[in-house]
C-alpha cells in the first residue's frame, strides 16, 4: 500500500434500507487491513451507527449521505456526512425516552455512546447544511 | 440484510419472538411491532429469542427498551435470551442489561419463568 491513503466514496440515499450497503463495502475495505474479526465487527457498528445518526435525522426528507473512507497502513478514516438541515424537524421515533433515561442515556446518546466505545476518535461536526460524523480506527500494530 | 421474525406458543403459553439477521435502523420497526402485537393480544409472557441474530445497533437496543417499558405497563413479563457474545457485550457496556432479564437459552428462560411464577 503507499503511503498515500486510498480513498473510497460511496454516495446513496439518506435512508435505512442503504445503512446495510455502507457496512457491506465498510467490511471489504477494513478486511484489507489486520484487524482481527472483532474489530472489524467493530467498525462495522460504528459506521453503522453513523449512518443511522444521519437517517434518523433526515426522517422523511429527501437527502443524500456520502460514506469516504480513507484507507492506509496506518488504519482508516471513515467521514460520514448527510446533508440533512440542522434545523430538519426531529422525527419521534422514541417515545420511550423514560425508560431509556433509567439507563441515563437517550437513543441518540446510545449511538454516539457506541461510537466512542467501538473506535479509537469520534468527531461529530454538525454545520447548518448537514452533518460530518468523523470516525477513526487505528490499524493494529504489526509485528514484525 | 436478512431478517426474520416468527412467532410461536409454546406449551405454557409463553411467546416466543425468534428473530433472525440483522436488527438495525430498517428492521428494528418489524420487531417492534412484533412485541406491540404480542403484548395487544394479552401475551402473559415473552421471551425474545436473539440466537440467529448477528448484527444488532442502538435502534435495536432501543426498540427493546421500549418493548420493555411496554410490557411492563402492560404486566406481560419479557426476557431476553440466546444472544451472542458480541451482542451481550453491548448490552454490558451500555448498561443496559441490568434492566432486562436475560438468559443464556430460551429453555433457561422458560424454566426461570416456571420457578418465578
Amino acid at each position: 500500500m503507499s503511503s498515500k491513503p486510498d480513498k473510497v466514496t460511496i454516495t446513496l440515499p439518506c435512508r435505512p434500507e442503504y445503512v446495510g450497503v455502507v457496512r457491506l463495502a465498510l467490511l471489504g475495505v477494513a478486511s484489507r487491513l489486520p484487524f482481527s474479526y472483532d474489530e472489524v465487527e467493530d467498525l462495522r457498528l460504528a459506521v453503522g451507527e453513523a449512518c443511522t445518526y444521519a437517517v434518523e435525522r433526515a426522517g422523511t426528507i429527501d437527502a443524500t449521505l456520502t460514506v469516504l473512507i480513507e484507507l492506509d497502513e496506518n488504519g482508516l478514516e471513515i467521514h460520514v456526512t448527510d446533508d440533512v438541515p440542522q434545523d430538519t424537524p426531529k422525527r419521534v421515533s422514541a417515545q420511550d425516552t423514560d425508560l431509556l433515561a433509567e439507563t441515563g442515556i437517550d437513543q441518540e446518546g446510545l449511538g454516539a455512546l457506541l461510537m466512542e466505545i467501538l473506535v479509537d476518535k469520534v468527531e461529530i461536526v454538525p454545520s447548518p447544511s448537514g452533518t460530518t460524523v468523523h470516525l477513526t480506527k487505528l490499524a493494529p500494530k504489526q509485528s514484525t | 440484510m436478512n431478517f426474520k421474525i416468527s412467532e410461536r406458543t409454546l406449551e405454557a403459553g409463553q411467546i416466543v419472538l425468534d428473530i433472525s439477521g440483522e436488527v438495525d435502523v430498517l428492521t428494528a420497526p418489524l420487531l417492534k411491532d412484533a412485541i406491540i402485537g404480542q403484548v395487544t393480544k394479552g401475551a402473559s409472557q415473552i421471551i425474545i429469542n436473539l440466537e440467529a441474530v448477528d448484527y444488532l445497533d442502538s435502534t435495536g437496543l432501543g426498540t427493546l427498551i421500549g418493548g420493555l417499558k411496554r410490557t411492563r405497563e402492560a404486566k406481560t413479563r419479557l426476557s431476553i435470551a440466546g444472544m451472542n457474545s458480541r451482542i451481550r457485550r453491548l448490552f454490558d457496556i451500555t448498561g443496559i442489561d441490568k434492566i432486562f432479564v436475560i438468559h443464556d437459552t430460551v429453555a433457561d428462560a422458560v424454566a426461570y419463568a416456571e420457578e418465578n411464577v
